[in-house]
Order: structure tokens, then C-alpha cells, then sequence
């Protein structure tokens, strides 16, 4: 067991390295030169060659790749050619509000998924449309569920607000970053609800794609349990339908929902960036966007980096934590 | 001896036969639903062929007053903010968007495929080396990386199309590669080697016909995730730079509109919704009629 752990993290940082060796290629040949980017586009050959040669731009790859691992372990992800500040200061700045967005968003998915799963799996009364929706909903492009989300709860209702994080101006600036936590924290309700409500719309938004992809699997995994000879045992016994499906279907079924779980974050922090950059959240999504026209290739690295690397680790984790738990896995 | 009764034959099928009839009525009804969802695929790619032909009006230019609503005469969708026939747009807009799927799919199949195909036909350490490589790629956030490599070639619809289909081909090399192997072991290729036949000679001619129906239902269902990463990507500024009509940039600058105007980011982004469901529907029509997975 212990060496299978250690097999998987050693292969998840071979992983992270090989991201971290695509961006540089990646970097070498972006036309927006951060050098130019950073004198001027007036500025002399000669400072521009020296600047080449102090920024390591001369030394041969590995050299390279080697001092960009080493800066990166240090905390240095270069700076920003727009904003001028190091990349690592401003993910810290942004990160937090990106952060609580895709981890509400994924438990909603994750909610949502599980629900849906569990009652098209025992056909109960009304799945069959809600599958109907949520596919639909799975069809749709996430800006189109956001723009009719607006329309509808913004617009026509005026329940939930349009963009930004809160309306509260003197919202609390607490330990954890979270707004609704931080609320809490500070015992200010009126801006609990007030991030919720700003949470809500994207949100939600975000959650459907994942969420019909894990009841999808779900569905299939608990349907495949069902046909077991364990399962007609505990039937058999006169276990209750519930009990059959809490304790014999669902527990061994979960699995493969719990992988699609772990690959949906994936497509969800893509959704993010474009989700941001509608309801103006300020997160990291809305600075790639920012960054985009300006060809902050640092930036995009920055962010490139800090999403490539979550991915890894939670696929990584659910691949651990399904070994543990599940026994037939260990080979 | 007593002479047996006459022996009567189980006529065959008696039995099976009622067995699945009673399953056959769903399963003509999904076949009928199957049949209607491939048409549909027909129909959007031969509008996505020959949409442009029937555009009323040129893409790009100013044709009429700004902001008309949907439904008015001579612009069926409406004009956006500075006069553009939205119809003639979205035309447009979806032939790119449906070929440039078409495309991204293709290249990711062929380099898919060819790395699979060599890796699960060999074996050793060429299998060992490609497949770790394809692991690695498998183990990274396809969209996001896609979005760096764009930011880095620069935003075009070409390195757009380049940076999707570099991280779109590990699946396929994955699933041609377990095909291969399972084929490899198979009678009729020990045969072909015992015969005498080569490496490559067994490669093209025996192997490759066999991973051409698990592809096809992967790549098929493949079509909508992909229509809507390149949706997004456009709608991030990545795509064709500005006066194009591709559908996800179209929605990003009508955005300001949304409360006044809302058919104008509406309407693109209900034509990707639309591709997007057909290649939904079609991609499971085939998967159910080809009969596999």
C-alpha cells in the first residue's frame, strides 16, 4: 500500500514536471517577447541583449528549465507584463474568490450528480425528465446558462445579483478569503447571504455540466451493481429496496463517479474562466481573460501552472483514496 | 420399441424470439430515435456545407439599422449593434464551428491513432515509453492547457484549432492502443504473422480495420465536448480575431447587450447549444447502431 502511494505521487510530480517543461517550451516561442515587453519597444539593442542575458534567456534549455523549477519551488512564477507584479503575488490576490466559486460549484456538482444518479438508477417517479433537462442543460454551452440565468433570476425576478462578489462594501477581510466563511466568522449574516446569493447563479451554472457527467456514471455503475449475485442475496434476505441501494449498490458503485468526479475539475476550471469573465468575479479566470489580449504569457503560465498542478493532486488523491478504500483495486 | 412420438424440431427462434420481442418495441423505437438524430447530423452538415450560399446578407458589413429584434422583416434574427444580419452570421459562424470540430477530431484521431497503433502493435519499450507519454498528457487539464497554448502561438482560429487537437489525442491513443491489443492476440493476426506477413504489412492491413468502429463511436461522442471547448475558447478572445462570425466571440461582444438587446449574444450561443445537442444525440445514435461499448 505504502508503495503504491508513493508510486502515484512520485509519477503525479513527474507530471507537474513535464507541465512545467511544456509551458517554458511554450514560453520560448510565444511571439510576445517579455523583454521588449518590459523596456519598451524603443529601447536599445544593447539593454534589451544585456536584460536577455541577466533573465537566463541565453542559456540552453536544461539550464533554463533548471533555474525555472528552482524559481518556481521558491515561490517565483516571473512577473506579470501587465500588471507588473510578480505572478505569484497576484494569483495569491485572485485565487481566494476562484477558489470558493469552483469549491461550491463542485459540490453542487457533486450533490446534483449523486441525486441524479441515485434516482434515474431506481427510476424513480420524475427522473426520467429531469434527465431530460440536465442533458439538455449538459448540451449547452456554459456562457448560454449564465446569460439565461441572468436573464431570468437577474432581470425578470431580481433575485440574485449580476456580477461581482458582493454588493456589501465594508465586507470583512477575514483569515480564510471566503467570503461566506469570513462572514460567518465575523458574525456578519447580512454578508453571508449576500455572497451566497452572488455565489448562486455562477455557481450553479458551473455545476451542471460535471453534474450530469457523474450521475451519468453513477447511474451505470449502481445499475451494473444491481445485476450483482451480492445484491440478490441481501434481496433475497428481505432487505429493504433502501437499504439494498444505501448499503450494497451505492457503496460498491461509487467509484467510477468518484474518478468522473475527479476528471470533471478539469472541464470545470475551464468553465470558470469563462464564467468569471461574465458575472465579473474577480478570480484567476478573470485575469487569464484579462491577460489574453495582452499577451501576459507569464500571467497565462502562472495560472496554467497553479490549475495544472490542483488537477494532478486531486486526481491524484481520488486515485489514492479509491485503492484504499476499495480492496479489489490493489493489485 | 415404441415407435417415439414424431419428434418436432424447436422451430428455431420460437423461443428467443418472444423473449426479445417484447424488448424489441423499445429497441425499434431507439433505433427510430438513433435514425432521426443521424439525420439531423446530416442536415447540420449539410447546412454547415452550404449555409454561407443561402446567407441573405455578407457577414461582415453593415446591412441595415442596428439593434432590430428577431423576427423582422429581411433579418430573421435580428441585426446587432452595428447593423449585421445576425442570420447571415450565425450561417457562417456555424460552419466554423461544426469544421473546425470536424477537423480537431480528425487530427486528433490520425496522431491518436498512429501513436496508439504503433505503441500496441509493437510492444516493449516503445509501448512502454509512448504510453507513459500519453499518460502524462491524459493526466493534465486538456482546456486550460489548450487556453496557455494559445495565449502563447498568439489568438487566431488556426492556433486554436493547432493548440485543441495537441491535447486532444491521448484519448485516442489510449483507446486504439487497448483495441490493438486485444486484436494482436486474436487468431486470424497470429495467422498472418505465421504466413509471413510483416510488422507493418500486419499494422495497416489487419489491425487497423479492426479499431475502426470503437474510434468511430469515440470520436462520435466526442463531437459535442468538443464544439463547446472551442465555443469557449472563441468566447475568451482565442479564436478568429474580430470581424469573424465565429458563434462563441459573437455571444462574448454582445454581451453588453444582454438586458437591452438580449437576442443578440442570445442567438450564437443557442446555434452552439443546438450543434452541440445534435452531435449529442447523433454521437449515441451511432454508438447504439454500431452496437458497441
Amino acid at each position: 500500500m505504502a508503495r503504491f502511494i508513493a508510486g502515484r505521487i512520485v509519477a503525479m510530480i513527474g507530471v507537474i514536471l513535464v507541465l512545467v517543461l511544456l509551458l517554458l517550451v511554450l514560453q520560448r516561442y510565444t511571439p510576445a517577447d517579455p523583454v521588449r515587453a518590459k523596456l519598451g519597444a524603443n529601447a536599445r539593442a544593447e539593454l534589451v541583449a544585456a536584460e536577455r542575458e541577466r533573465l537566463g534567456y541565453n542559456d540552453p534549455l536544461p539550464v533554463q528549465y533548471f533555474n525555472y523549477v528552482k524559481g518556481l519551488a521558491t515561490g517565483d512564477m516571473q512577473d506579470s507584463l501587465r500588471t507588473r507584479r510578480p505572478v505569484a503575488q497576484d494569483l495569491g490576490a485572485y485565487l481566494p474568490a476562484t477558489a470558493e466559486l469552483a469549491l461550491f460549484a463542485l459540490g453542487l456538482a457533486i450533490v446534483i450528480g449523486g441525486a441524479l444518479g441515485i434516482a434515474s438508477a431506481a427510476r424513480w417517479r420524475g427522473s426520467g425528465v429531469l434527465r431530460v433537462v440536465l442533458v439538455g442543460g449538459s448540451s449547452a454551452p456554459v456562457f448560454l446558462l449564465v446569460l439565461l440565468g441572468l436573464l431570468f433570476f437577474y432581470r425578470r425576478l431580481g433575485w440574485l445579483p449580476a456580477t461581482g462578489r458582493t454588493g456589501i462594501r465594508d465586507a470583512p477581510e477575514g483569515p480564510t478569503d471566503f467570503l461566506v466563511l469570513d462572514g460567518l466568522l465575523a458574525l456578519r449574516f447580512d454578508v453571508v447571504g449576500d455572497a451566497f446569493k452572488h455565489l448562486l447563479l455562477p455557481g450553479l451554472c458551473l455545476a451542471i455540466g460535471p453534474a450530469v457527467a457523474i450521475g451519468r456514471t453513477l447511474r451505470g455503475s449502481i445499475i451494473d451493481t444491481m445485476g450483482t449475485d451480492f445484491v440478490r442475496t441481501a434481496r433475497s434476505l428481505g432487505a429493504p429496496e433502501r437499504t439494498v441501494m444505501r448499503r450494497h449498490a451505492l457503496r460498491n458503485g461509487i467509484g467510477p463517479a468518484l474518478s468522473m468526479t475527479g476528471l470533471q475539475v478539469g472541464l470545470m476550471f475551464a468553465g470558470v474562466v469563462v464564467v468569471e469573465s461574465i458575472v465579473a468575479w474577480p478570480g484567476i479566470g478573470l485575469y487569464t481573460v484579462q491577460s489574453i489580449p495582452r499577451l501576459d504569457f507569464p500571467a497565462i503560465a502562472g495560472v496554467t501552472l497553479v490549475l495544472g498542478v490542483l488537477y494532478v493532486v486531486v486526481n491524484t488523491i481520488v486515485d489514492i483514496a479509491q485503492t484504499v478504500a476499495d480492496p479489489r483495486l490493489r493489485g | 420399441m415404441a415407435v417415439a412420438e414424431p419428434y418436432v424440431a424447436p422451430v428455431p427462434g420460437r423461443f428467443e424470439k418472444s423473449a426479445p420481442r417484447r424488448r424489441s418495441g423499445t429497441l425499434s423505437f431507439t433505433t427510430r430515435f438513433d435514425k432521426v438524430a443521424l439525420g439531423l447530423l446530416g442536415f447540420v452538415t449539410l447546412v454547415a456545407l452550404v449555409g454561407p450560399l443561402f446567407a441573405p446578407h455578407p457577414p461582415d458589413e453593415a446591412v441595415g439599422s442596428p439593434f432590430q429584434p428577431l423576427l423582422s422583416p429581411s433579418f430573421p434574427l435580428g441585426t446587432d449593434d452595428i447593423g449585421r444580419d445576425i442570420f447571415s452570421r450565425v450561417l457562417y459562424g456555424i460552419q466554423s464551428s461544426w469544421f473546425s470540430a470536424l477537423v480537431v477530431i480528425a487530427s486528433g484521431v490520425i496522431i491518436g491513432g498512429i501513436i496508439g497503433l504503433i505503441a500496441g502493435s509493437s510492444g516493449g519499450w516503445i509501448d512502454s515509453v509512448l504510453m507513459r507519454i500519453t499518460d502524462t498528457f491524459l493526466a493534465l487539464p486538456g482546456p486550460v492547457l489548450a487556453i496557455a497554448v494559445v495565449a502563447a502561438l498568439g489568438p487566431g482560429l488556426r492556433n486554436t484549432l493547432v493548440a485543441v487537437a495537441l491535447v486532444w489525442w491521448p484519448y485516442y491513443a489510449r483507446i486504439v492502443r487497448g483495441e490493438v491489443r486485444a486484436l494482436a492476440s486474436r487468431p486470424h493476426i497470429e495467422a498472418a504473422r505465421l504466413a509471413g506477413a510483416g510488422r507493418t504489412r500486419i499494422m495497416v492491413k489487419h489491425l487497423l480495420p479492426g479499431t475502426v468502429g470503437v474510434t468511430v463511436v469515440a470520436a462520435s461522442l466526442d463531437v459535442s465536448a468538443l464544439i463547446l471547448t472551442l465555443a469557449s475558447l472563441s468566447f475568451l478572445g482565442l479564436g478568429a480575431p474580430a470581424p469573424a462570425p465565429e458563434l462563441g466571440a459573437m455571444t462574448a461582444r454582445g454581451l453588453t447587450y444582454l438586458l437591452e438587446y438580449a437576442w443578440i449574444p442570445l442567438v450564437p450561443a443557442f446555434a452552439v447549444f443546438l450543434l452541440a445537442l445534435v452531435a449529442n444525440l447523433a454521437g449515441d445514435g451511432i454508438r447504439d447502431l454500431l452496437g458497441r461499448r
